[in-house]
């Protein structure tokens, strides 16, 4: 039961956050409920496998980033918007602040221990592995969206066109 | 069709073109909406997209005169609805075959539409990073003081946006603004250095860092990295000023 909960409570907070980031690229009204219903999907893949699967954070968002892709194109048609407004925004929640803060944290540290041999290659250490990940999941996180834009490009390019459906 | 038809034309297109570039719709969609638009009007259309400016080369079918015309891609904000209907229009009107006057008033009903109501935003983004905040492993108390330090922070960016000032200091004002109200966390017994972490990443450009992604992925090379060079700068500044408050309270993070 306290899974279920775990699982259902990340859903719901990644898409609050998908809402309120996207907001702020002035997507379309009818979007924001697709927007939401693919970040609380993704995000909550994202964990179980993480949590579960004992997956890594690299793998499991690519994973869940074609999740999100896959949904972005079949929703895309049914309200007329282009995969990237409903995708990037469901992606936002993914991309991984605290690892970038985190290097930016070690970096400043790094500069304040230069004397300290120990501190010093301690905060080199997570700079570079921080670093690291933050860089490889928000490529794979963009690379995993457009996929499915690749595979079937001629209906992933048609999605905002009237007629023919 | 007269020289002064076809300038009017010419002068549409590259608008339009210059327009979606501006407002962060990822390069490839630009020139297959352009050519579209072209077609439309009866040009073949070649584009070449540089970083600030770009250059369309548009031939007239009926006559095979050719014309050139260099814009300068302008700095907008980004804006999704946009994305969708002018992509959306550059359907209708090769489907329909929409006279110049008829395109061209849709176009400017579409690019004057309001956007949303700022304040409704404010409030969106407050949640949305508070939310952010209990993601990561934040308590209550953390969200609560997240959801005040970014909405003073974003509050703080709307105004000096408003002002035009430089958007790096925009973002190193709005990022420090933002860590250092978070740090009240400080005085409480909780989760701090998330609230901190998080109070910031309501500034992360995403959309850029994503778009210069699928840029670089599908052969655009030169505006992808240029996308993400651009993107990268930002969040240098909201380090800067992250690091400013990181500087005045690490000693009672460790």
């Amino acid at each position: 039961m306290n899974i279920v909960l775990d699982i259902l409570s990340d859903g719901f907070f990644a898409a609050i956050a998908a809402i309120g980031f996207g907001a702020i690229s002035d997507p379309p009204m009818r979007a924001f409920k697709f927007i939401a219903l693919l970040a609380a999907i993704g995000h909550a893949c994202r964990f179980c496998l993480m949590s579960y699967a004992g997956m890594d954070i690299a793998a499991a968002s690519f994973i869940s980033a074609l999740i999100i892709g896959f949904g972005s194109l079949w929703l895309g048609g049914k309200i007329y918007c282009p995969m990237t407004v409903i995708y990037i925004p469901a992606l936002l929640p993914m991309i991984p602040g605290k690892f970038a803060y985190n290097t930016v944290f070690s970096q400043i540290m790094f500069l304040q221990n230069m004397k300290v041999p120990e501190l010093k290659a301690k905060y080199m250490e997570m700079f570079f592995s921080n670093g690291m990940v933050t860089i490889t999941v928000i490529f794979l996180l963009a690379i995993g969206a457009t996929i499915p834009m690749f595979i079937f490009h001629s209906k992933a390019f048609s999605l905002t066109r009237h007629i023919n459906k | 069709m007269t020289n002064d038809i076809l300038l009017q034309h010419t002068k549409f297109i590259a608008g339009y073109a210059a327009h979606l570039m501006g407002c962060g719709i990822h390069t490839s969609r630009v020139i297959r909406n352009t050519r579209r638009i072209g077609e439309s009007l009866g040009f073949d259309l070649q584009i070449s997209v540089f970083q600030k400016s770009m250059i369309l080369t548009m031939q007239d079918k009926d006559t095979q005169k050719t014309f050139s015309e260099v814009v300068e891609i302008p700095a907008l904000p980004i804006s999704f609805e946009h994305n969708s209907e002018l992509s959306a229009l550059s359907w209708e009107a090769v489907d329909q075959r929409l006279p110049f006057e008829v395109l061209k008033d849709k176009y400017t009903k579409i690019i004057s539409a309001p956007r949303i109501d700022p304040l409704f935003v404010l409030l969106l983004v407050g949640f949305a990073n508070a939310s952010f905040c209990k993601l990561f492993g934040g308590d209550w108390m953390s969200m609560v003081i997240v959801f005040s330090a970014t909405i003073a922070g974003f509050f703080a960016r709307m105004q000096m946006l408003k002002k035009h000032i430089n958007h790096y200091i925009i973002f190193i004002v709005s990022s420090f603004t933002a860590s250092l109200l978070a740090s009240t966390s400080l005085i409480f017994d909780i989760t701090s250095d998330i609230a901190i972490a998080t109070s910031v990443l309501y500034l992360i450009p995403g959309v850029p860092l994503i778009n210069g992604v699928i840029d670089i992925v599908e052969g655009h090379t030169l505006t992808g990295i240029s996308r993400l060079t651009n993107a990268f700068l930002l969040i240098v500044c909201v380090a800067i000023g992250l690091s400013i408050t990181l500087l005045l309270v690490h000693d009672r993070l460790l």
